[in-house]
């Protein structure tokens, strides 16, 4: 079943176009990234299939139900935040999902404790709101979203303000999820962290949709990964790049060689150089396939690889 | 954070509820939770629990009495009149400061909390988050004045007693009587409340500003009491939205009117379903697409508020001699007079002496307004001559006794005399106890309609 139809989507804001003619179908079990750098317009679709924001144009079914803003009916099934998840601070962590439960007409309330354990607050659920970290609003965020026991999950940059555990943990909750049968749209601006998670993605750019598809089209799409390279002979190692088939290599500024390698000829060009007498000292992956289509399709400038390796020096120094 | 255990998807939240009841009595609930925990309503209740009771504890260690406020001359004699006066104070202050700390954040604070985007994600619709944050604001603030008006009651009663409470007219009601009439009073009172209630529900909605939506109500109400005060016109004061809180005077007097109460009822409904409507639609056609900079609280609102206000209160000055004048002498002088007369039996009975029932002065009036009018609210003066009969020659003794009168654009007045005429606030009854002087101070109310 479909979970969410989308079309046509348009909302202007004064003389911004915050989302411009988008199309969306999320299947029931499906995990869709929305990606896009910030102001592309991810927020805002998310806030109207929240029904939170009315499209100028277009139109939004969710699970076949019209959505209509003033209605909340249409929102049944549905959970998730926007933006960061925000909560009154002068009550607990408990307090507050009691309430948001009370909206919910009461019918999650003797699932509160579970929810708090689930996400890891369960010592902390009598403090005050204001007394929690941003990560610790985050996991709130996510258990108020869990009370509603959706069937589609909407959350923007649900991983934001996370430790690395914590970022890893949410992965599990969304495969869990989708394996459960619920349809997640993630959206986030890191493709490293939602990349393994997701079914699906959908890039937006300056609020038009620029890429669609599964993940695998978009690996099959993605441009060749790139690695800095350090050998004993750069020089050497330059010149049997250039042999190679599927190999693009230039020097790099602080020395060492920066290398493109199409799928399947990584291995055979690190066996030359073995062979040719030149050792490899280092060999790290620069940004990953799915990471360098993503700024290619989002118009983002990719990092310098130099400088970022500049930066870990300057940390190891 | 585990992902071992969850909910399984739709198993919990389904179409359909399964307590039966609406949304709006789910937000109501949760409203009414939130209201509770705030330290400032939990102050504010305390506040009309025992305020009362301090204000009534004051009284009766003192000599004095707020003679400016009606009825505030009895808090001695009545406890009836204590919750009177209170009901005169709550009408003018209290119930529009409750309004504005009940109501006046209920909206503006998901603003400011940013949980909009919380609320309105869940199984309530605008319509329900609406009705339910109003009905919940208009819970604390009828609470509010149901808990002052009990208290009131309780404390003039236990600390003064529930002696008899003399009439606008200078007749005497039963305890039975005023007890209802005190009732009545308060009940009318929650009508402008609920108006006052309703405004502060516009402002927190219309300008997503706590500040302006806890302090507005009271600054209107500071507004409409300067209102009052300016004009000779009747329709612009019965149209402010505070001028209800005076409707009860009339059912004071011995022959009570209708006219202005009922008019100042509709205008106080009028002015909530206007105040609620202009939010409901405000709230319905609202984006809730972030708070951009611009929009963040600062104070670019209160001021704009402030000018909007103060234009409307010029308006307003201008247009407060709209309508027929309804302060005359010859009204004043109809009202004034059976007052008049009555009180001067009552004090003639207090003091001992034979009274037939019936009795009456022969009692020549003239009142006449101070300044350039004849006519319209200020200060008057009010001479009754009384001519006593007199054996001999000459049939009737003239003593003319003259009144300083402030009426109001409402009808109501106080009239006040040198002690050098009628004696002084106090005087010993027949038992020797000191009474207060029923020709002292005397208050009254006529229909300017």
């Amino acid at each position: 079943m479909v979970a969410v139809r989308a079309s046509n989507l348009v909302k202007r804001f004064d003389q911004t176009c915050a989302v411009d003619g988008v199309d969306l179908v999320v299947q029931e079990g499906e995990v869709r990234g929305l990606l896009g750098p910030n102001g592309a317009g991810k927020t805002t679709l998310l806030r109207m299939l929240f029904g939170l924001v009315r499209p100028d144009q277009g139109s939004i079914e969710l699970f076949g139900r019209p959505r209509d803003g003033s209605d909340a009916g249409s929102l049944d099934g549905v959970a998730g935040f926007v933006e960061d998840p925000s909560f009154y601070p002068y009550l607990s962590g408990r307090t507050n999902l009691e309430l948001l439960a009370e909206l919910d007409r009461g019918r999650a309330q003797a699932h509160i404790d579970e929810l708090l354990e689930l996400v890891g607050l369960g010592s902390r659920g009598g403090d005050r709101v204001s007394g929690y970290s941003t990560g610790m609003r985050q996991r709130l965020g996510i258990a108020a979203a869990l009370l509603r026991a959706p069937r589609l999950l909407l959350l923007d940059e649900p991983t934001a303000g996370l430790d690395p555990a914590g970022v890893r943990e949410v992965g599990e909750l969304v495969r869990q999820l989708s394996s459960q049968g619920a349809a997640i749209v993630l959206s986030s601006h890191q493709i490293v962290e939602v990349e393994n998670v997701c079914d699906s993605f959908t890039v937006l750019r300056q609020g038009r949709v620029v890429w669609n598809g599964s993940a695998a089209q978009m690996r099959a799409q993605a441009p060749a990964p790139g690695y800095a390279l350090a050998t004993s002979d750069d020089q050497q190692a330059l010149a049997i790049a250039a042999r190679e088939q599927g190999v693009d290599a230039t020097l790099a500024h602080g020395g060492g060689l920066e290398i493109t390698v199409q799928e399947g000829y990584l291995d055979p060009y690190v066996i030359a150089l073995g062979r040719a007498g030149v050792a490899v000292r280092r060999l790290e992956l620069l940004i990953s396939p799915l990471e360098s289509m993503f700024f290619a399709l989002a118009g983002e400038a990719r990092p310098d690889a130099r400088s970022e390796q500049s930066d870990r020096a300057a940390v190891s120094a | 954070m585990t992902a071992t255990r969850t909910l399984p998807p739709g198993t919990v939240v389904s179409v359909h509820s399964t307590r039966g009841d609406s949304g709006i009595w789910s937000v109501y609930r949760a409203e009414r939770r939130k209201l509770s925990s705030q330290i400032a309503i939990r102050l504010l209740a305390l506040v009309c629990l025992l305020g009362p009771f301090v204000f009534a504890a004051i009284l009766k260690v003192q000599a004095g009495s707020p003679t400016d406020t009606l009825y505030g001359v009895w808090v001695h004699s009545s406890g009836f009149a204590v919750s009177l006066v209170l009901l005169a104070f709550a009408g003018s202050w209290g119930f529009p400061i409750v309004g504005g700390i009940v109501a006046g954040d209920i909206f503006s604070s998901e603003d400011r909390y940013g949980t909009w985007k919380m609320v309105l994600t869940r199984s309530c619709g605008r319509r329900e988050l609406f009705t339910g944050k109003v009905l919940a604001a208009a819970t604390f603030s009828l609470g509010l004045l149901l808990l002052t008006a009990v208290s009131s009651l309780v404390a003039g009663l236990l600390l003064v007693g529930d002696q008899s409470l003399v009439s606008l007219s200078g007749t005497l009601f039963s305890p039975g009587r005023s007890l209802g009439l005190v009732l009545v009073s308060w009940l009318l009172c929650a009508v402008p409340a609920l108006a006052f209630t309703s405004l502060a529900v516009l402002l927190s909605i219309a300008t997503r500003n706590g500040i302006i939506g806890v302090i507005g109500p009271g600054l209107v109400a500071l507004a409409v009491q300067l209102l009052l005060l300016v004009g000779s016109g009747i329709w612009a004061h019965m149209l402010l939205i505070g001028s209800a809180f005076n409707s009860w005077h009339p059912l004071f007097n011995a022959d009570a009117y209708y006219g202005p109460l009922i008019v100042a009822i509709v205008v106080s409904v009028a002015w909530t379903i206007a105040c609620l409507g202009v939010s409901w639609l405000i709230l319905r056609r609202r984006d809730f697409a972030g708070t951009p900079v611009a929009r963040r609280q600062g104070w670019t609102t209160p001021v704009r508020v402030a000018l909007a206000l103060a234009g409307a209160i010029a308006l307003l000055a201008i247009a407060s001699n709209w309508g027929p004048v309804g302060v005359t002498a010859t009204r004043l002088q109809a009202n004034f007079t059976p007052a008049f007369n009555n009180l001067t039996l009552l004090q003639q009975r207090e003091l001992g002496r034979a009274v037939p029932a019936g009795a009456k002065l022969n009692i020549v009036p003239t009142c006449s307004r101070r300044g350039s009018s004849p006519r319209g609210p200020g200060d008057w003066v009010c001479t009754m001559n009384v001519f006593i009969p007199q054996p001999g020659a000459v049939p009737f003794q003239q003593t003319p006794v003259s009144y300083d009168v402030s009426v109001q654009s409402d009808g109501c007045y106080k009239a006040q005399s040198p002690p050098a005429f009628i004696g002084n606030q106090l005087m010993r009854d027949a038992q020797g106890h000191n009474v207060v002087n029923p020709l002292y101070t005397i208050y009254g109310c006529f229909n300017t309609m």
